[in-house]
């Protein structure tokens, strides 16, 4: 771990995230026949919060207050155990895909315990359902971990990238597609996207993430919706970087070779983010009890990617 | 087993993405409910195999593999699915199909019977030649198709279930020989399939039309 | 002798224990000081078992493991023969650090039952219990074992049914008391079993059987010391005692009934199959590895549907039991497969967790204890708004729900995080189909663990946030501080054992050495230039110049950027927004509706019926909805709603049992002719059969 290392990953974590949600809802709107918001919006948005006063409730404890701080720095960490434009991320020594999730659901067991705090029935209902969602999403999502594990025989995310540019590694390897298909179903639940949540409406029925946030207001709401994209922003840097490990720096690279890096980082985020603008176009919000048999899908694609790890050898 | 050349190994490599695509379509039609969504889902595996098929055949020169592709992609891919959408269309039958077991529990019993697919297919995986190592899904698609026949109780969907077991079949029949079976054994199965179905097609218009229903339960009451 | 020796600290410890149980009963009719007297004296006792437990597993491996004599024993085969070795010492650590937090708790918790039951009495019981647990971990004769199993089993249930006025009390004594000796039943088995080969009852004379054993009857007490140590245990099936037995104690005998006593279970089957019964088949890892994950999974399943706060946490225990099962099968596992450092690093993985389990889950009951105590419900819907009145108890709760759902960085991440590597590693450890199970055991894992935090929102939100939902919840007032200085030492504990990991690795050195052979903790740990990193290898069964990182973990220093970033972002918000921006504390918004009261919260049962839905096969919700109305049935003028769950187990397995055993017993009863000539031809004829048999 050296600083300047550290400093920029944080930045472009800070950077990156707002301009991907962005971007996702702009392109939606396209999609959609919209003018839409532009790709900067979130940025705004942002900065707005972070100027408006607050409200807290009455009913509301210090865990409030400490909630958007504890998801904040929760959600960063995870970001840096995630390489993003070099090999080596900043703290991957401290940690590889397990403490990944884990801080991911610190983060998670926070926000919901603020949904409950001020004694709403819709925070409380938004933290039900993101709990047990969740809850569901992770054998999938672990399985999936797994099976990369196990093929790179290594959790730690560095690891896993280096093995997966090594020369062993197949770009169209059967048990890597099957796992990203996993992935990428976790991915959309993770970051409430459409077949699981939406995160463009108020309607109190069908939301989920928004729910659980209702009561927030000012830059402690800025803080959680920051950290929602930037949460988002890793889930998909994760997801591109470790099955198309292409054009990403080595450890100890020169400044040009990083630029290349990221520009690559950016097409390839921008691409996942395309796919995710077409699921969520071509496809209805679920039921809340249907839910369960997509992500049940998920589990079992994984699943198959781990049968497929020596189905084929 | 002689080293496998590196041009082997990359196109062994597309047709084991191939055959486990073929796998996954299946297994989204066992838990799609939309019985046009599954027809089309029918059409991608059949083209996947055709996909198999027409790889084979390049790398091996080997025409009468080709025209078995070429076939079924005209019959599986285009002909077939065209003739169930429409007859789907025509009888204006309710869009949703009600399995027995729901979706959950059938994808656990899938991923079950894939495992099943695998042990049962071990003992005769080789790396000797292409495709030998899709035995496995070849079978498991088998076991799956089996298992859509009686799950599902219109009779229009125990149709895609056969097809999808001719698939599998189909697949077998690449992984096992030296390129597909013989010619004329591969047709007759092809061409038995399609007058099979267009009689059930037939069937199913008929049933619909005694019992205003297609559910094969109701062929019950036919007994005196 | 030398009093830095463990063994004169553990006679220390016992002797006060006994002393205890000594002063408690003879000042029984002075609450107060039976208070100091009992619990000081744990107290003390305690400290010297910490530390003689600390003093055993730090000593160099050419020392010789101590062993004593309690007491001469005229009998045949029985002698009270005590052998503090490093497995046992590792258990006594677990039960001294529980005790010292206990004790402490205790002084101030027992106040409440002044006047009303004799504290003398509960304080007696109580050093009995930690004596005869703490002599169960070092007995070296499986008599004296047996002997020292049977004082705890009846002293926990004299306070499981301490509050006996209760009718609830009562019955679930009953039933802990008839699985407990339906169990010891099945350990007496198989020690006779074991005996039948080794002619002796000593512990030394089962471990040197070996190989001389006949796979049958190594098969036949496999699945004996299983169940009989599995009921102890609480394993799925045979748990269905604990969540009954255990919430109705008083809390901090809750607290010690959860964290140690069904670690004795852990203990006996460590015990048994790792020093005793090797070379392991195959299917004894499977069976304990399956085990492990059903209790897992069903158990936070079951614990999700309840809203009384201490049952929630009896369930969790059975799932916490599972996972340190996993570990332990994965161990019997590579033990077959002979990869000692996978089984070393998946036996460190389980009985990590084992005191992790301890530790938190006795936080948690203790915080339940004091919730329990101000408020006077167990019942979660009636409670609320507690982080307000109760601020102490409410953060050692919650450092206790964060531990226990296995989020970093606290102790219940790393023994996770352990198990997950060995299970992860153990994918590589062997050719055949079995494999499969360790994925598939990880994903169930990850499952658990998410449905944990699932839990411990719904637990620590509907207890301690939004408004009180009961007078008595709103009359909460902060536990005393020694009950406060209790749970301190608790988080205390979760703290240390969470973010040095490495440190506390060494104390497992011994007991592995013991166990398998193998010393990891050098192999696992590496001191960073700050931090220091637990990490495990791939291949760890390869030459250690191919050594590479399989994957490494530091929640110290996590922990150290996270504090770091909090407070860098703390700074830039005070020092750009807050003097622009101001604060004001209103009303719920709740998406503008007025007037928010306690009843429109979201209840417990509320917040896992999602829960209850997805996984309605299992749990069969039985709901009964009674409506009353006028003229229309939109209007209800009264609302009816009655939900229950009653576990499969109880209505599949037990009930249909009970019915069968009344049954054959009325038939039996005909036996019963109330003639002593019937009894003497009775006994007659068992001891014809009895000569005619031993021909």
């Amino acid at each position: 771990m050296n600083s300047p290392e550290l400093f920029i990953h944080i930045v472009l974590l800070l950077g990156l995230a707002p301009l991907v949600s962005g971007c996702i809802r702009n392109w939606k709107a396209k999609l959609q026949n919209r003018r839409g918001p532009p790709v900067w919006q979130p940025y705004l948005d942002l900065e707005k919060f972070f100027r408006k006063d607050m409200v807290i409730s009455e009913n509301a404890s210090w865990l409030f207050r400490a909630v958007p701080f504890v998801l904040f720095s929760s959600t960063i960490l995870a970001g840096l155990l995630v390489p993003l434009i070099s090999v080596a991320a900043p703290l991957s020594m401290f940690g590889g895909v397990l403490a990944l999730v884990g801080l991911l659901a610190l983060g998670r067991f926070f926000l919901a315990l603020g949904g409950l705090d001020p004694g709403s029935a819709f925070g409380g209902m938004g933290s039900s359902r993101e709990m047990t969602l969740s809850a569901i999403a992770e054998p999938a999502l672990m399985l999936a971990v797994f099976t990369v594990a196990i093929g790179a025989r290594s959790t730690d995310l560095s690891q896993m990238l280096m093995a997966a540019q090594g020369p062993t590694w197949k770009l169209f390897n059967p048990a890597h597609v099957l796992a990203f298909a996993a992935l990428f179903i976790v991915l959309l639940a993770e970051t409430g996207r459409i077949p699981v949540d939406n995160p463009a409406t108020h309607l109190e029925l069908t939301m989920i993430h928004e729910a659980m946030i209702l009561e927030y207001s000012g830059r402690y709401l800025a803080l959680i919706e920051w950290s929602a994209s930037i949460k988002q922003l890793v889930l998909m840097a994760l997801l591109v970087n470790i099955f198309f490990p292409v054009g990403i720096a080595p450890i100890q690279s020169s400044a040009g070779a990083l630029g290349f890096s990221l520009a690559c980082l950016l097409a390839k985020l921008m691409a996942l983010g395309a796919a995710v603008v077409l699921v969520e176009t071509t496809n209805a919000k679920l039921r809340l009890f249907r839910v369960p048999d997509l992500l049940s899908a998920a589990f079992i694609l994984a699943a198959l990617a781990l049968l497929s790890t020596f189905l084929f050898q | 087993m002689p080293h496998p050349s590196s041009t082997e190994l990359a196109t062994s490599q597309w047709i084991t993405l191939l055959a486990a695509g073929m796998l996954v379509v299946q297994m989204l039609m066992v838990v799609q409910r939309m019985l046009l969504t599954n027809i089309r889902l029918f059409a991608i595996q059949s083209l996947l195999l055709t996909g198999i098929a027409a790889i084979i055949a390049s790398f091996y020169h080997a025409p009468e593999v080709f025209l078995v592709a070429l076939l079924t992609l005209l019959g599986k891919v285009v002909f077939l699915p065209r003739l169930l959408s429409r007859l789907v269309r025509r009888i204006g039958i309710h869009q949703e199909i009600e399995p027995m077991l729901n979706s959950t529990a059938s994808m656990f019993l899938c991923g079950a019977l894939t495992l099943l697919g695998y042990i049962v297919a071990r003992p005769f995986t080789s790396f000797a030649r292409l495709g030998n190592n899709t035995l496995g899904i070849a079978i498991t698609l088998l076991l799956i198709g089996l298992f859509l026949m009686f799950n599902r109780r219109k009779a229009i969907t125990q149709v895609l279930a056969l097809l999808t077991i001719e698939n599998g079949v189909m697949l077998a029949a690449i992984a096992l020989s030296s390129y597909g079976m013989p010619l004329v054994v591969e047709l007759g199965v092809f061409f038995d399939v399609v007058v099979g179905v267009m009689v059930l097609g037939i069937l199913v218009y008929r049933i619909r039309e005694s019992f205003a229903s297609m559910d094969v339960g109701k062929l019950t009451t036919l007994k005196g | 002798m030398n009093a830095h020796s463990p063994v004169f600290l553990l006679k220390l410890a016992l002797c006060l224990y006994a002393a205890g149980i000594g002063s408690a009963l003879l000042a029984v009719r002075r609450d107060k000081l039976a208070n100091l007297l009992g619990f000081g004296s744990a107290t003390v006792a305690a400290l010297c078992g910490i530390w003689a437990a600390i003093l055993a597993l730090t000593a160099s491996a050419a020392d010789q493991v101590a062993s004593f004599t309690l007491w001469p024993s005229f009998v045949p085969y029985i002698e009270l023969k005590v052998r503090f070795d490093a497995l046992g010492a590792f258990f006594v650590l677990i039960v001294s650090v529980l005790a010292l937090a206990l004790s402490v708790y205790a002084f101030g918790y027992v106040r409440g039952f002044y006047g009303r039951k004799s504290v003398g009495v509960l304080a007696a019981f109580y050093n009995a219990l930690l004596l005869a647990t703490t002599l169960v971990f070092t007995a070296s004769n499986a008599f004296f074992f047996l002997i020292a199993w049977e004082i705890m089993a009846l002293t926990a249930y004299c306070l499981v049914s301490f509050e006996h006025e209760q009718a609830e009390a009562r019955n679930a004594g009953v039933l802990y008391f008839v699985m407990s000796h339906a169990g010891t039943g099945c350990l007496i088995l198989g020690f006779l079993l074991l005996f039948q080969t080794s002619h002796n009852y000593d512990f030394a004379s089962f471990r040197a059987l070996g190989a001389a054993l006949s796979p049958g009857t190594r098969n036949a007490a496999f699945i004996l010391f299983l169940l009989g140590f599995g009921v102890k245990a609480g394993i799925v099936p045979l748990h269905v005692w604990l969540p009954v037995a255990h919430p109705v104690a008083p809390s901090n005998i809750s607290a010690l009934l959860s964290g140690v006593l069904i670690k004795t279970g852990i203990y006996g089957l460590t015990r048994v199959l790792f020093d005793f019964l090797s070379p392991v088949p195959n299917w004894w890892g499977v069976t304990v590895l399956t085990i492990g994950t059903i209790s897992a999974v069903l158990g936070v399943l079951y614990a999700l549907m309840e809203h009384d706060l201490k049952r929630l946490l009896a369930y969790h225990s059975i799932e916490n039991i599972g996972i340190i099962l996993m570990g332990l099968g994965a161990a019997l596992m590579f033990l077959h497969t002979h990869h000692p450092v996978l089984a070393t690093l998946a036996l460190i993985a389980g009985l990590y967790h084992t005191i992790n389990h301890a530790i938190f889950k006795a936080l948690l009951f203790l915080g339940a204890g004091a919730v329990l105590h101000s408020a006077h419900t167990r019942n979660m819907e009636e409670m609320g708004g507690l982080i307000k009145r109760m601020p102490k108890t409410a953060f050692c709760f919650l450092v206790g729900a964060v531990a226990i759902s296995a989020l970093p960085p606290l102790n219940g991440f790393i023994s996770e995080w352990l198990t997950y590597q060995s299970l992860l590693q153990g994918f590589r450890s062997t050719e055949s189909l079995v494999r499969l199970m360790f994925p598939l055991s990880g994903a169930m894992l990850a499952l658990t663990g998410a449905l944990a935090a699932a839990c411990f929102v719904k637990a620590f939100g509907i207890t301690f946030l939004a408004q009180p939902r009961s007078e008595h919840a709103a009359k909460a007032h902060e536990a005393s501080p020694t009950m406060v200085g209790g749970m301190g030492i608790l988080v205390a504990a979760c703290a240390f054992l969470g973010l040095f990991p490495t440190t506390f690795l060494q104390l497992f050195d011994p007991l592995t050495a013991q166990l398998t052979g193998q010393t990891l903790s050098a192999q696992l740990s590496l001191h960073g230039a700050v931090f220091p990193v637990l990490r495990n290898a791939q291949d760890l069964e390869a030459v250690s110049s191919t050594y590479v990182p399989s994957g490494s973990v530091s929640t110290l220093g996590l922990a150290f950027v996270g504090v770091g970033l909090v407070v860098s972002l703390l700074l830039v918000l005070k020092l750009v927004w807050s003097r622009k921006t101001k604060v004001t504390a209103g009303p719920t918004w709740d998406c503008g509706s007025k007037g928010l009261t306690p009843q429109m919260e979201y209840t417990a049962t509320g917040f896992s019926k999602p829960i209850r839905m997805i996984f309605k096969a299992l749990f069969r919700p039985h709901r009964e909805v009674q409506r009353e109305y006028d003229y229309s049935p939109y209007f209800a003028r009264t609302l009816h709603f009655e939900s229950h769950i009653e576990e499969a187990f109880v209505a599949r397995l037990y009930r249909p049992l009970n019915r069968r055993i009344l049954r054959w017993s009325l038939r039996i009863r005909g036996l019963q002719a109330g003639s002593i000539q019937a009894y003497l031809i009775y006994i007659f004829i068992t001891l014809v059969l009895l000569l005619i048999f031993a021909l």
